[in-house]
């Protein structure tokens, strides 16, 4: 064993445990990602002060909620990071490979082909490779 | 995909690593006693200013192309982080992590490709 397996915190509610905050942060930014998104598309015809930057979309209010919003998965993910390696906690964040493109297609109307979905479910197997054994592990403890 | 639209993700992904591995490099001093502040504030800082520059050059991407046509390319990051860990955080995933990010890495490649 090279890792030790993340610590859970006697302070917070059960569900809000290691992974609690990981899959919670996961959620903000596909949140986040779906508002700045629309911000995006809200102000792309402006050009902003920097080419190749998108300062221009910070004229939109979906872009500032995307911004708050991610704040908030930032806070998430500060806490997984105080209790977990780095690998650990940004390959169990690749969820949002999944929930991102869930939400484009839900929200968004972008389409989502037969690749894709293939794409989608090897990501999904990846993490549950990754997290199954930690997690187990965490619930031992 | 063209040369620029690459150049770029490829300079949010650096931004991105870079800001995480910095980030996480802040959070492991701040696990210590006493906590070394002049240490975590300096790392946290650099750490934010490359996550601001990542996210700029997201919004940037945004702007051009479709999100679920361009999220799958932040999907590298993972076997980025992992490397970048291993080298720099002397994190040691086991090989059961190395096949998950090889399984997460070729459904992100299934997913460009689509």
């Amino acid at each position: 064993m090279t890792n030790p397996a993340p610590s859970p915190s006697p302070t917070v509610p059960g569900w809000l445990n290691s992974y609690g905050v990981v899959w919670l942060g996961a959620v903000c930014v596909t949140v986040a990602e779906i508002f700045l998104k629309r911000g995006a598309m809200a102000t792309a015809i402006n050009h902003g002060f920097l080419p190749g930057f998108g300062t221009s979309a910070l004229a939109s209010g979906w872009t500032w909620v995307g911004i708050l919003v991610y704040i908030a998965s930032f806070g998430c993910w500060l806490q997984a990071l105080r209790r977990m390696p780095l690998h650990l906690a940004f390959s169990l964040m690749s969820v949002v490979q999944v929930l991102v493109p869930l939400g484009s297609w839900w929200f968004l109307g972008e389409t989502i082909g037969l690749y894709r979905w293939c794409g989608i479910a090897l990501v999904l197997a990846g993490i549950v490779v990754i997290a199954a054994p930690a997690m187990r592990a965490e619930e031992q403890l | 995909m063209t040369p620029a639209i690459l150049l770029l993700c490829c300079a949010s992904q650096v931004c991105l690593v870079t800001g995480q591995l910095l980030t996480k490099h802040a959070m492991n001093a701040v696990n210590l006693s006493p906590v070394p502040w002049a240490k975590v504030s300096g790392r946290f800082a650099l750490g934010i200013m490359a996550l601001t520059l990542w996210f700029f050059l997201w919004v940037g991407l945004l702007q051009k192309k479709d999100l679920s046509y361009i999220y799958p390319f932040e999907g590298i990051s993972p076997v980025l982080i992992v490397a970048g860990a291993t080298a720099f955080l002397k994190e040691k995933p086991r090989p059961r992590a190395w096949l998950g990010i090889g399984l997460i890495a070729a459904g992100i490649m299934l997913v460009s490709a689509s």
